[in-house]
Order: C-alpha cells, then structure tokens, then sequence
C-alpha cells in the first residue's frame, strides 16, 4: 500500500488553535456548514505532507492570528500498516523565518525529497479556484504543469527556477541596450544561457504532455463522455528552432524590452473532440476538466513513482449531478487515501459512508467517531 | 533619546554596517570592546587603518597586496602557462588552500549580471584578455560560482578569447569529498549525477 497519513495534529493553523484528526486509508469525508474550516484543514493536510501551502502565496496568512507561529505534525504510515513503519513528520512555520521540516525529529531540508524517497507523501489538491487552470491565463497551465514535474523530479524544478532568473537578467539586459546603458556584448551569452536552461524545460514538458494527455483524455472519457479529450502544447518556438527564433526576435525584444519566445510564454492546450476548452468549453466542460486535470495528475505521478498520492478535494461535490457523484465518491473510496469536504453528508451513500470515516466540523473543532474522546496522540 | 552614550551608539551603528552583523550581535562586540584592554581596541583601529592605507590590486591580477605585484604573480615557481578567472580575491585563499593548483590568477570583480547593472566593462575580462595575449597562456581555468551569473561570466570569457587559442575550462561540480551520497541535496546530487565518468 503506498504511504498515507494516520494522524495530523495542527497548531495555531488557520482557525484552529490546537486539533486533531485521525484519517483512514480510503474515503474521508469533512462535513460541515459554511465558515467552519473544512477547506483549512484540508490545507494544513497539504501543507504538513509538503511544507507549503498550495492556496495562497501569502504564507504568513496560515499562522492563526495573533499567534507567531503554525505547527502541523502527522503520522505517515509506509508501506504495510502491519509492519507498523511509521514517520512523525513535523512542519513548523514562523513568518519570516526559515520553516522546520523534521522526520522522526530529525531535521529534513525539504519534504519533496523524502517523498521522492519514498518516506513521505505526495497530495494532489484540488480547490474550486482550480478552475483558472482550465478558464485561466497561459501561466496558470504552466503552473499546473511545472508544479506537477517539479515534484517529481527536483532537477526540473531547479532548471524552471534557474530559466526565470536567466529571462530576467536578459530583459533587463534588452533595457539596458534600448536606453543606451548596454553595448549588448552580452547578449550572446545570454541568449545562450537562455536557450541551454530552456531546453530543459521544454524537454520535461514535452516528455509529460503525452501521457499525461492520455490521461486526462481517461479522465474525461469517465467525467464527461465518449467525446475524444487529449492536451497540445503550444510552443512559442519550437524545440528544434529555438536558438534561432531567439535570435531572430532580438530587435523586436530590445524594443519591448522583454523576451517574447521560450517556454515561458508557451501554453498547454486542453481540447475536447478538438475544440480549445480554454476558449469554447461550456462551464460544466471546464468543471469536469479541472477536476481530470486532477486525476490526470494522480495517474502521472503514480505511473511515474509506483505510489498512489492523497487526494485532498475541497467541496467537489456540489457543483456534480447524482451520477458523477456516485462515480467520484467510487473513486476516492478505491484510491489509497482521499480527504473530501462538503457541506452535505447526503451526497454520498449510506453504505458508502459506512465503509468511510467521517470528521465533523465546527468551529474550528474536529469531532469523528472513532476520535470523539478527543485523545491526542500524534 | 540614545539609549547609550553617544560614542557606544556610533560604534554599535559602524559595526552594524558590516555584513552579517545584524543589531543585537554589533552591540555585542560593541560591549566587548568596550569591556576589554585598551590596546586591544587600539590593535583593531590600527588594524583596519593600516588596511585602508597599504593594500591595493595587484597590476597584474587585481589580487590583494602591498606591493605592486602580489606574491603569487612574483612567485617564478609558479605555472605562468595557466591563469583561474575568480569572481573575488577571498577566492584565492579558498583554491590557494587546496594545494593542488600552481598557476596563476586573476581577480575578475564579481559577475556578469544585467539585474545588477554590471556589464564586462565593470569586471576586469577586457584586462584577462590582455593577459592572455602578453603572457603567452595556453589555458584559463574559469572559477565562477556555480549560479546563473557565474555561468553565464564564464560562457562570455570563453567567448572573448575564442580566436586566441587558449584553452578554456570550467571546475566541475558534483559531491562533496568525504561525506555520505544520503546527506547531499537533491541538486548537487543530480549534477554529479549528469556529470559521471567511466572508472
């Protein structure tokens, strides 16, 4: 079984002053009304299997006011829960300081690598601002993409850091030469610097954008219909013309003072029966999009990793009719561990929810069955 | 109002000016001095002048010194044949220390950075290429750090000189010598990794 979490203790996250949760593999459903802190906790779920949050680039929003810090511990159970393999891994965050990533108290640099090592967990979210990857600018798909690849694989993630730096001095550089400050002898070099780190970027999207296509086409296939669903890239320039498309665009790049081809102005097409579903899909297509977007994203990182990642979905039920309910809540009870909220427990079935735990909010208390003594014990 | 005397409160805001010495840690060493012998004090204020009034670049590779050229441009042990480009003149001491190079230098200034507004005339590349051509070398070791600006400082140098007929390298990188493959960061680990060799 691949890994999953136990327990997770949370401090001073959000609403929550000091709570626990007990999770089981499988479904686990939040239930709540509105305003309680479902989509928190799902939240500090993330952010205590991966070290940040994936809502917000405001991090400091996550520390409960007015406490000075955030805290979240959980227990990740390895492999077969019977061989009793456990890892307390602990995230401790105070704004403006560097974060505290412990394993079995022992300081970590990053969680992603003992992910990859196969010591911790993955999660693939999904939060109903989401949506933007499909109806959204360019750059919320390359986001959706380089954040994809760069959990998998850090080298991809230092080659997308290292391409931005590298487009950054060369604008700057085209300003420079524009208003007379640069003679613009080091322009070759940049250009060079340039093309060598975006290669590397485009060769990892290029890699991916095939399977994870097929993927979503799946995804879609099961969603929404037997209409073909499959992704394109589009290339501002294209792999093997990318020095030269560079090079020819200098003149028009020193004029607007910004480098107008390489893989940060590409786009990732999402096309249902070949129409853009970016620019035509109806708003329940792009909903169900999103949401294959999601699982397109789990089946990637399982086929590249082996391990089924946590599922953590906020309030994906309400927008869904009776029939893809049913087939969504099928799908998280069979995955390795999902983590579901919704305001309305009558979404799923009872036999379904007898098979799954179920984690009453309110308030910023956590109340479940099996936990209702309120022992604490992460 | 100052907290302290008005000459404690000039020592503590001097010291705070340099780097990583943050408020509380130049109050510190303010008090300390304060504290301490006063030819302590005045062996540290000579110090720092006697700095100020006798070093300068060497002529030849911009390293420091005293004299017109440092000792290692007038050491005639040394491989003259071989020249390490270095971003800054602590750079030296950390090679110097390795024990394994004999060639010479050149203190280039820092690195090529547009964000920054330096530009080859800002660094002491056109100087290197002089060099090169007046002292017959026959190869530039380049030893820029290992981020984007010292890459790209690297890639230019090999550029300037590519009709002279020098060689030109860069230093590899890869693990760290005696500590174990399980502490290495991802990265380093995935360039040593790109970078392996046949045995």
């Amino acid at each position: 079984m691949s890994p999953h979490i136990r327990a997770l203790r949370l401090v001073n996250f959000r609403n929550y002053a000091d709570a626990t949760v007990l999770l089981s593999p499988g479904l686990n459903v939040i239930v709540g009304d509105n305003a309680q802190g479902k989509t928190n906790l799902l939240e500090a779920v993330s952010f205590a299997a991966t070290g940040s949050t994936p809502r917000t680039s405001t991090e400091s929003e996550v520390v409960r006011w007015p406490a000075e810090f955030a805290r979240t511990e959980m227990r990740v159970v390895l492999g077969d829960g019977a061989r009793g393999d456990e890892r307390a891994v602990a995230v401790g965050y105070a704004p403006g300081q560097r974060k505290r990533l412990t394993v079995d108290d022992v300081p970590a640099e990053s969680l992603s690598s003992y992910a990859a090592g196969g010591a911790g967990v993955r999660t693939v979210t999904f939060f109903p601002d989401d949506l933007r990857i499909v109806k959204g600018a360019p750059s919320d798909r390359r986001e959706y993409l380089d954040g994809l690849l760069s959990t998998l694989r850090p080298s991809y993630a230092r080659a997308v850091a290292e391409y931005a730096r590298a487009v950054q001095q060369r604008n700057q550089l085209l300003r420079r030469i524009r208003d007379g400050l640069s003679s613009g002898k080091t322009l070759q070099t940049w250009d060079t610097k340039v093309v060598d780190l975006g290669t590397r970027v485009l060769q990892g999207r290029a890699a991916a954008v095939g399977p994870l296509g097929d993927f979503f086409g799946s995804a879609m296939r099961a969603l929404y219909g037997s209409e073909k669903a499959g992704m394109g890239y589009s290339y501002s320039a294209p792999l093997e013309g990318y020095c030269e498309a560079l090079t020819e665009a200098r003149d028009a790049d020193v004029e607007r003072g910004t480098t107008s081809v390489g893989p940060h102005r590409d786009d990732l097409e999402l096309l249902l029966g070949g129409m853009d579903l970016t620019t035509y899909g109806s708003q329940g297509q792009q909903r169900l999009a999103t949401l294959a977007l999601k699982f397109a994203a789990r089946e990637y990182v399982r086929d590249a990793t082996g391990e089924d990642p946590v599922l953590l979905f906020d309030d994906v039920m309400s927008e869904l009719d009776g029939r893809r309910r049913e087939y969504l809540a099928e799908y998280f009870q069979e995955s390795t561990q999902a983590v579901i909220s919704t305001t309305n427990l009558e979404y799923f079935e009872e036999e379904l929810l007898s098979r799954s735990r179920v984690i009453r909010i309110s308030g910023g208390e956590i109340s479940s069955p099996a936990d209702s003594s309120g022992k604490r014990d992460v | 109002m100052a907290t302290y005397a008005r000459p404690v409160e000039r020592l503590i805001t001097e010291l705070s000016r340099l780097p990583s010495i943050g408020p509380k840690s130049a109050q510190r060493i303010a008090f300390h001095v304060v504290r301490g012998r006063p030819e302590e004090a005045y062996g540290l204020a000579e110090a720092l002048k006697e700095v100020k009034d006798r070093i300068r670049p060497c002529k030849r590779c911009f390293n420091l010194t005293e004299e017109e050229e440092c000792e290692i441009c007038r050491d005639s042990r040394r491989d003259a044949a071989v020249i390490c480009a270095v971003e800054d003149p602590y750079d030296i001491g950390s090679i110097e220390r390795t024990g394994e190079y004999r060639g010479l230098y050149h203190v280039l200034g820092g690195s090529l950075s547009p964000l920054d507004g330096i530009e080859p005339e800002d660094l002491r590349i056109a100087e290197l290429v002089e060099r090169v051509k007046g002292e017959g070398t026959e190869e530039i070791v380049v030893a820029t750090n290992p981020n984007t600006t010292g890459e790209a400082t690297a890639m230019y140098i090999a550029q300037e000189v590519q009709e002279l007929g020098v060689r030109v390298t860069v230093l590899a990188s890869g693990l760290p010598v005696g500590g174990d493959l399980e502490y290495a960061d991802e990265v380093t680990l995935g360039r040593a990794f790109a970078g392996r060799r046949q045995l």
